[in-house]
């Protein structure tokens, strides 16, 4: 689930970057570290704004200078129960290795419909049902998710097409 | 599953009630039933006494899976004295798939941990199953049915698995930017062979080598070897380099991922960074997969494996991935295009005595080496992580520095400086001239003449139609069994089990295939390895024995080949009386070996000097069996002495009483001249670690050094260019080792060399004089041949002459037991023949030190100036 979540972040700036433009420098700065990143709770999507950038405090014994930045950003938080949309990287026996954006989600065997089942000898392999339904490195897949770990800078999770409305978009 | 009462309890314990019934559903850590112990515990009785007393306790036993109760193993009352298992509990998910720490059936957290964890829960899925994902690892019973499918799948499809390395043995990988500069010019003489090499990017593989361009060599024939192989294997990829660089080359081997799919395993999942380990593609059984490789000891000479000869386009390159893996084994490769390049040269312009030179095979004996316990030290050192971190960086100063050094440019120069070199002699032209004529036939570093995977492919098709006659032939006796048996559709269900135990094992066909190779050799290595190496686990060993050869440690009358790496060794004289044993290069057995057939060794036989030539014995003389069981000739005893190529100790003393024993009462072939040479020996022997040597090797360096060097330069004159990079190289290789020795023996050698400088000066110290009238009074036969040996008529010299010159005064009365002792040099008809006595290799250590000092004119006569300097 996306969120709107303020929060606030530390950067400290060595004295070359002191200047008219250090603003600017300093939300580059921001962008850069906070865009993408994963806390392990969650993934930093987007920094929307600036609520407010602190004074520049200077630290003493070193000369550079602290600035605590508030900022908005998009986050986004998968639940378990949450239905996403990913892309499938790769596909083994075991089961059918996906990428819902930064969260890599991983559907076990049995957690897919019996009627679709491993075909290996096809290049590349996949998996299907011989019908429609085919699914190989680069479908796209609607699945829900079953489990979320979180980990130091990743998270992990399971989740299932074994649902209604679930399976190759 | 069944609940097993963990050791940890007090036993004996007594159920006392059930708290369960079966059909009930549990919770983790949700108490199943009440039990009693007894234990002894500490009271105080009120009055500050303290007492020990027997007491029993009620406690609860507590679930740790959750589920349904399905049956009880025990009842109320019932006394339990050890750990059984108490009920059974039908789990809905045995977690046998996990995902990153989670169920990937359940989505359960199986990293949990409570005070009732016995064992965690991501222990049952212990076997990491998928080529490029270590966060996936599936149980035991998963990983074996995902196998049998896979097993199932090959039978019908009639393929096998093969796990193919990549560096050096498909391909050929640098990342020297030369390359890139000769892919671009035109006129360089390499670039013709470097038309088919890719190169690619590799962004972000660590830091410090960014953006790094690699030049990716295929070897000969791959496209059509992997297409071709591809019909009757499923192939995959097991490299130690990392993901990224595995990709890469996948895009280029296999643009549109036919042949290998995303079966590709790297460094980054392979779990160990020092061995590749069969297990992590095959964890359950591996009777259907085969390796190639150009290592055997990182598979630990796994029975699957198909040790194929490295492809070494790029020469002087090597691996670069292989920082993290135990140092190879450099047996020297003769075929190296250069050096037979330089060989064919050196004969065509020097008419070198043929002897040296079999079929393109420069007889050198140069190995890197490396002891082996050095090799366990960086095997075992694997899981170290400070290690690992050194070693991460040792890789990124190799690739650093190869992109810095570009040992490719400097190995050009060095053959366009020969060229230069020999041009200019025998050119009056201006030096302009010359150049452009030298740049004209400028000698090409690069060769492209690798036939390698032609050979390969046989192999793995034999390996296959063996496989698969095996199992046919299995089958059809166990369908004819069981239809007679059965009778009816019923089998049709059990066919496929019965199918998979009827599958032969890889490990057992194709050791067999090999051991028809080279079944019923018994061969005795002279030469071919480095002193104090294991001579029974190098790896050579290690391969001709996967094909059946037996190696033995000394020639018997079983020997049947004695594989020299050099001429004139002391197991070359011995090898000679006996008729039936064909004494071949080092190169029969690599050729053999590769191309998995007993070669005719007619081209590879080593022309045996015939002062070398024994009195013949016939296998069942009386002597023949002498020297088989009891080695009572001084040729075994010497032997003993010298050769010590991996004898075991416990044999040596043996030997020892034997020899001696025999020695004292035997009268058998023990004269006087013989008596002397043993004497000799002795003293050698046992004053080995002081001056003893120097009697020996001293006074004649002294007079062999002013024809020596003259011979030298006179050949660098006009041989072409390639036989002179072939001496540096020698010369390098040797103040290589040189290097690789102690310090102690270097420094001893010089001081010798000082005494010997005093003692023919006429002055010198006591010592060396007291060395000089030892030498003459021991050898005063050497000195004949001394001096026939440095006489005017020695034109003719070869690479190996300077240590063949000092051959012939370093050796110690070499006899052979019934040939006449020193007799033997002072008969050689032919001085400039080089008349390579190695009576042992200790020796050549020593001869190849001093004749690298001899070399190195400026450091030897500093060296020897300031030696003389301190002495006086």
């Amino acid at each position: 689930m996306f969120f709107l979540k303020e929060e606030t972040k530390v950067i400290s700036l060595h004295p070359s970057y002191f200047g008219p433009s250090v603003r600017e420098y300093l939300i580059n700065r921001l962008n850069e570290e906070e865009e993408g990143r994963c806390t392990g709770d969650h993934f930093v999507i987007c920094v929307m704004d600036m609520v407010d950038i602190g004074e520049g405090r200077v630290i003493p014994g070193s000369g550079a200078a602290e600035y605590t930045i508030k900022y908005r950003a998009i986050i986004w938080k998968p639940f378990r129960g949450e239905t996403v949309d990913a892309i499938v990287t790769s596909v083994k026996p075991t089961g059918i290795f996906t990428l819902a954006g930064p969260l890599s989600v991983f559907i076990a065997r049995k957690n897919i419909p019996s009627d679709i089942k491993w075909e290996p000898n096809t290049v590349p392999p996949q998996y299907t049902d011989h019908a429609d339904q085919v699914i190989e490195k680069g479908t796209s897949l609607r699945l829900k998710i079953l489990g979320v770990k979180p980990d130091v800078a990743a998270i992990n999770a399971i989740g299932t097409i074994k649902e209604d409305y679930l399976g190759p978009l | 599953m069944f609940l097993r009462l963990p050791a940890s309890l007090h036993y004996p314990i007594t159920v006392t009630s059930l708290l369960k019934q079966p059909g009930d559903p549990v919770q983790r850590d949700e108490a199943l039933f009440w039990y009693v112990y007894q234990t002894i515990v500490t009271e105080g009785d009120g009055l500050g006494n303290k007492v020990e007393v027997k007491r029993s306790f009620p406690t609860k036993f507590e679930s740790t899976v959750d589920g349904e109760i399905v049956r009880w193993n025990v009842t109320k009352g019932d006394v339990i004295d050890e750990p059984v298992d108490v009920v059974e509990i039908d789990e809905p998910c045995a977690h046998e798939v996990q995902f990153g720490g989670l169920c990937a059936e359940c989505g359960k957290d199986m990293t949990e941990a409570t005070y009732n964890t016995e064992v965690m829960d991501s222990m049952r899925a212990p076997i990491k199953m998928v080529h490029d994902n270590t966060t996936l690892t599936v149980s035991e019973r998963e990983a074996t049915r995902v196998e049998e499918d896979a097993k199932r799948r090959l039978l019908a499809s009639r393929k096998l698995s093969l796990v193919v390395d990549l560096d050096q043995t498909i391909i050929h990988a640098t990342v020297d930017p030369t390359v890139g500069e000769w892919m671009e010019d035109k006129d360089n003489p390499n670039h013709q062979y470097l038309n088919d090499v890719r190169a690619f990017q590799l962004v972000d593989d660590g830091p410090g080598m960014r953006g790094c361009w690699y030049y990716i060599k295929l070897r000969p024939g791959l496209q059509q070897f992997l297409e071709n192989v591809a019909k009757i294997y499923e192939l995959h990829i097991y490299t130690m380099g990392t993901r990224a660089y595995a990709q890469s080359i996948a895009n280029i081997v296999d643009p549109d991922r036919t042949l290998f799919g995303d079966r590709i395993l790297s460094r980054d999942e392979s779990g160990s960074l020092t061995a590749k380990n069969l297990q992590r593609l095959f964890p359950v059984d591996t009777k259907m997969v085969v390796i190639i490789d150009d290592r055997g000891d990182v598979w630990r000479w796994n029975p699957n494996l198909i040790k194929v000869s490295p492809y070494d386009f790029f020469v002087g390159i090597g691996d670069i991935n292989s920082s993290f893996l135990p140092k190879k084994q450099e047996l020297e490769n003769p075929n190296k295009p250069i050096a037979a390049k330089a060989a064919a040269a050196a004969a065509a312009t020097d008419n070198t005595p043929p002897e040296h030179h079999v079929n393109g095979t420069t007889i050198k004996p140069e190995l890197g080496g490396i002891s082996a316990l050095e090799q366990l030290v960086t095997m075992g050192g694997g899981d170290n992580p400070r290690l690992l971190q050194e070693q991460a960086t040792a890789q990124e100063e190799t690739i650093m520095h190869q992109v810095e050094d570009r040992p490719l440019l400097q190995k050009q120069k060095e053959l366009d400086a020969e060229d230069e070199a020999a041009d200019r002699p025998d050119s009056s032209q201006s030096v302009d001239e010359s150049q452009d004529l030298s740049r004209q036939h400028r000698h090409h570093l690069l060769e492209d003449n690798d036939r390698e995977l032609y050979l390969l492919q046989e192999r793995l098709q034999q390996v296959h139609r063996n496989f698969y006659e095996e199992y046919d032939r299995k089958r059809s006796r166990s369908l004819g069994g069981r239809v007679a048996a059965l009778r009816g559709e019923k089998t049709q269900v059990k066919e496929k089990d019965v199918d998979l135990k009827l599958v032969p094992d890889v490990k057992d066909v194709m050791p067999q295939i090999k051991r028809q190779v080279l079944g019923g050799v018994v061969m005795v290595f002279s030469g071919v390895l480095p002193l104090g190496t294991d001579m029974q686990n190098a790896d050579i060993s290690l391969w001709a024995k996967s094909f059946g050869a037996v190696l033995a440690p000394k020639i018997t009358s079983r020997t049947t080949h004695l594989v020299a790496g050099r001429n004139r060794t002391a197991k070359v004289r011995e090898a000679t009386r006996y008729l039936k044993i064909k004494i071949v290069t080092t190169q029969w057995l690599v050729d053999s070996l590769t191309q998995w057939k007993r070669l005719d060794e007619t081209p590879y036989l080593l022309p045996v000097h015939p002062d070398d030539r024994g009195e013949p014995i016939s296998p069942d003389s009386k002597e023949a069996a002498e020297s088989a069981w009891l080695s009572t000739t001084d040729d075994e005893t010497k032997e003993f002495w010298t050769e010590d190529e991996g004898e075991g100790m416990s044999e040596s003393t043996n030997e020892i009483f034997k020899s001696t024993g025999l020695t004292e009462v035997s009268p058998i072939g023990y004269d006087a001249d013989q008596q002397a040479a043993v004497h000799e020996e002795l003293k050698e022997f046992l004053g080995s670690d002081d001056e003893s040597e120097s009697e020996t090797e001293a006074p004649g360096s002294e007079q062999q050094q002013p024809p020596v060097t003259p011979s030298k330069k006179r050949k660098r004159g006009d041989t072409d260019e390639e036989g002179d990079e072939e001496d540096q190289d020698q010369d390098q290789d040797i103040v290589e080792e040189k290097d690789q020795l102690s310090t102690v023996p270097t420094g001893g050698e010089g001081g010798e060399k000082t005494s010997d400088a005093h003692a023919s000066a006429g002055g010198g110290s006591r010592l060396a004089q007291r060395i000089r009238r030892s030498y003459e009074r021991s050898t005063s036969l050497k000195e004949v041949a001394t001096a026939s040996s440095s006489s005017p008529g020695r034109t003719t010299t070869t690479i190996t002459t300077p240590s063949s010159a000092m051959d012939v005064t370093d050796t110690p009365t070499p006899d052979d037991g019934d040939g006449g002792g020193g007799g033997d040099d002072e008969e050689r008809p032919d001085p400039g023949a080089a008349s390579v006595t190695y009576p042992e290799d200790e020796d050549d250590e020593l001869e190849r030190e001093m004749l690298a000092a001899l070399e190195d004119g400026d450091y030897d006569e500093m060296a020897e100036g300031k030696i003389a300097a301190e002495n006086g």
